[in-house]
């Protein structure tokens, strides 16, 4: 049996394309259906955050133009960095799980604990920062809509962060395995969501003028 | 699947969303608005998206609806921020109640 481990360019010689180890174009449904019903409703919901945003923005545009400077780029920025990070861990832990590492996967997975924790350490650090400022969510209307997306992402990754908590609790008592692993992706799928969210929200709000 | 490969892709996919993450912070902190910028920025999101996407969500093998729409997401939202630079005057009057 192959240790996928130490598997090189030698292993995978002579295969071409068709090679086992090199992922095909298979058309599967990451995870299962049900996640990405709420996935989609998720991103959908984003989606008109958004909307609102711009048709907002081009209403106000000097509140817009203003509003990114008075946030804290920092934290904005750091935030970036711990969810990225956050979606790179659970990435790997796919990977060691598909590789039967099941203990690396859990370390992985304490990464992304690590780094949504930070995130919300960050934002409420942040929302603090931002009061003493005086920054509220009725000062004006590009601060409505920063609290609004902002404080609606903070909770997706909390809960996302216990989804992934209950992830390491099946991993550890063995539900998960290299060839039955649908739960974890669909988990997976909805953390890489969660980023995928921010990936927009922080050019909107603390870049963008 | 993901492979030994793709591991060692992931790898540098994520050095790469740092360096996104950081120049678009450098941006926010020391550049004037203009076309150029936005245009920056704009192209960021797409390609941060679309490597979460493909390498992070392994998207690349999924079914192609999924494929497509997700992807979509991060051609049309980076659309809308140029789209909005260009013509806000325009997208104010549209949406004027």
């Amino acid at each position: 049996m192959i240790n996928i481990n130490t598997i090189t360019n030698r292993e995978t010689a002579g295969f071409g394309d068709q090679c086992p180890l090199i992922p095909q174009k298979d058309g599967r449904i990451p995870g299962n259906g049900a996640v990405w019903v709420g996935i989609y409703a998720e991103m959908t919901e984003f989606a008109l955050m958004f909307l609102f945003y711009f048709v907002a923005k081009v209403q106000y545009l000097e509140l817009f133009d203003q509003g990114p400077l008075k946030l804290n780029t920092l934290a904005g920025t750091l935030n970036t960095l711990a969810l990225l990070t956050s979606s790179y861990c659970v990435a790997k832990a796919m990977a060691c799980v598909r590789m039967s590492r099941l203990e690396a996967a859990v370390r992985w997975l304490w990464g992304t604990i690590a780094c949504a924790l930070f995130y919300l350490l960050v934002k409420t650090l942040e929302y603090q920062w931002n009061t003493e400022r005086g920054i509220e969510p009725d000062t004006n209307l590009f601060f409505t809509v920063y609290y609004y997306m902002t404080f609606n992402h903070f909770l997706h990754v909390a809960w996302g962060g216990g989804a992934i908590l209950w992830v390491i609790f099946q991993l550890k008592r063995g539900a998960y395995t290299a060839d039955n692993h649908e739960g974890m992706e669909a988990i997976a799928c909805y953390w890489h969501m969660i980023d995928l969210v921010w990936i927009i929200i922080f050019p909107l709000l603390y870049v963008l003028r | 699947m993901v492979t030994f490969l793709n591991v060692k892709v992931q790898d540098g996919v994520w050095l790469v969303l740092m360096v996104l993450t950081l120049g678009n912070a450098v941006i926010a902190e020391s550049a004037d608005p203009s076309l150029f910028v936005t245009m920056i920025i704009a192209t960021s999101v797409a390609l941060k998206g679309r490597l979460v996407l493909e390498r992070f969500m392994e998207l690349r093998n999924a079914h192609p609806y999924i494929r497509v729409s997700m992807n979509l997401y991060f051609f049309v939202l980076p659309l809308m921020i140029i789209t909005v630079y260009l013509f806000p005057e325009v997208i104010a009057d549209m949406t004027r109640l």
